[in-house]
């Protein structure tokens, strides 16, 4: 009892510190709140599942991302993408706060793109958002760094025709 | 807007979390993913089958003999038993498919494996179950008398054997179909996600 008492401070103390990270991953995946609400439980929820598996033999954010993703990619499977439309709340505030109508719109073009790649081609964009290095992709998503800079350049450019049709 | 404008964006966006990230109260939850709903398949089949022998003596509490010396009910309750331990072996494999310690693309890969192997059991296992209560209609007129076989079995040889095939396939056919319908749609699901990594 103390001791899965113990766990589960632990592990609240983790995912407080990776909250943002599991965040992010619902907001590629997920675009309304009630929709991230869902994921982020459910990408919780699997992570506590395999908490007491995880051995410490990558750092914990790579195991993190490596659950949720999977969570995110396969775990919601019966909603299929549950992406309707794009929330427009829940775009950053400081977009609509600082910058002009005309950025929001293009910025809102790029998400509704991105909402258009497939599953890992969202988790690839993902990760080059969050500045990861191809050797971290690697090591979370199990695609060969060649592969993963062929895809890049393909889902780069995948937005940018993407974004200029509209 | 190219990619790289989006950067800035996605770095400030921690100031617009409208999550209720309570973890305590979301690990009390269950989970509703895939594996989770195949898990609870496999319960509910484990349970249904260890209860329906257990109610078939209760409906016949007046005269318990009759079950418990009826072919018929031993032979069903050897197939519950054998449908309880493959719901059983499927509930370890489904347990086994929600540990994701690896890197996600060979993670996928064991899944679709498991799955495969699973639809394949699955289908040899309804073929199994088939040809036992084939045989056992047939064999149990020479051990014991039920009324219900009698107008069966006063039928010629050759028309029983028929429906008997062609119950086997339509077993083949449409048994698979129904099994792919159920499992299928998410083992082609992560077949195209694995493709996508390709």
């Amino acid at each position: 009892m103390l001791q899965k008492r113990e766990a589960e401070k632990q592990f609240e103390k983790h995912i407080k510190e990776h909250e943002l990270l599991i965040y992010k991953i619902c907001r590629i995946y997920a675009y309304t709140d009630a929709d991230r609400q869902d994921l982020f439980q459910e990408i919780v929820i699997q992570l506590w599942n395999a908490f007491p598996k995880f051995k410490g033999d990558s750092k914990l954010s790579t195991w993190l991302y490596r659950v949720a993703i999977n969570t995110a990619i396969t775990g919601l499977r019966k909603r299929k993408d549950f992406i309707e439309s794009y929330d427009h709340a829940a775009l950053p505030a400081n977009i609509s706060d600082e910058n002009s109508i005309h950025l929001e719109e293009r910025l809102l073009e790029m998400y509704k793109a991105i909402e258009q790649l497939n599953q890992i081609e969202k988790a690839i964009i993902m990760f080059y958002l969050e500045d990861k290095s191809y050797e971290e992709m690697e090591e979370i998503l199990g695609i060969s760094q060649g592969n993963l800079r062929v895809k890049m350049n393909r889902i780069k450019e995948k937005l940018r025709n993407l974004t200029n049709k509209h | 807007m190219e990619l790289d404008d989006l950067k800035q964006t996605w770095k400030q966006s921690e100031t617009n979390k409208n999550i209720n990230t309570d973890i305590m109260n979301m690990i009390q939850h269950k989970t509703y993913g895939p594996v989770a709903a195949l898990k609870k398949e496999f319960r509910k089949q484990i349970i249904v089958m260890c209860l329906l022998p257990l109610l078939l003596i209760f409906t016949n509490l007046d005269d318990i003999s009759k079950p418990l010396t009826s072919i018929l009910f031993w032979a069903y309750v050897l197939l519950c038993a054998g449908i309880v331990v493959f719901a059983y072996f499927n509930y370890r494999i489904a347990n086994r498919m929600s540990v994701m310690d690896e890197s996600i693309k060979p993670n996928l890969e064991k899944q679709v494996n498991t799955l495969e192997t699973r639809i394949q059991w699955k289908i040899i296992g309804l073929r199994i179950a088939l040809i036992f209560l084939i045989v056992l209609t047939e064999i149990v007129p020479y051990i014991q008398h039920y009324s219900m076989l009698d107008k069966w079995h006063s039928l010629s040889p050759f028309i029983r054997f028929s429906a008997y095939a062609a119950l086997l396939l339509f077993q083949y056919f449409v048994g698979r179909k129904v099994i792919y319908r159920k499992f299928g749609s998410h083992l082609v699901y992560l077949k195209d996600l694995i493709r996508e990594m390709d």
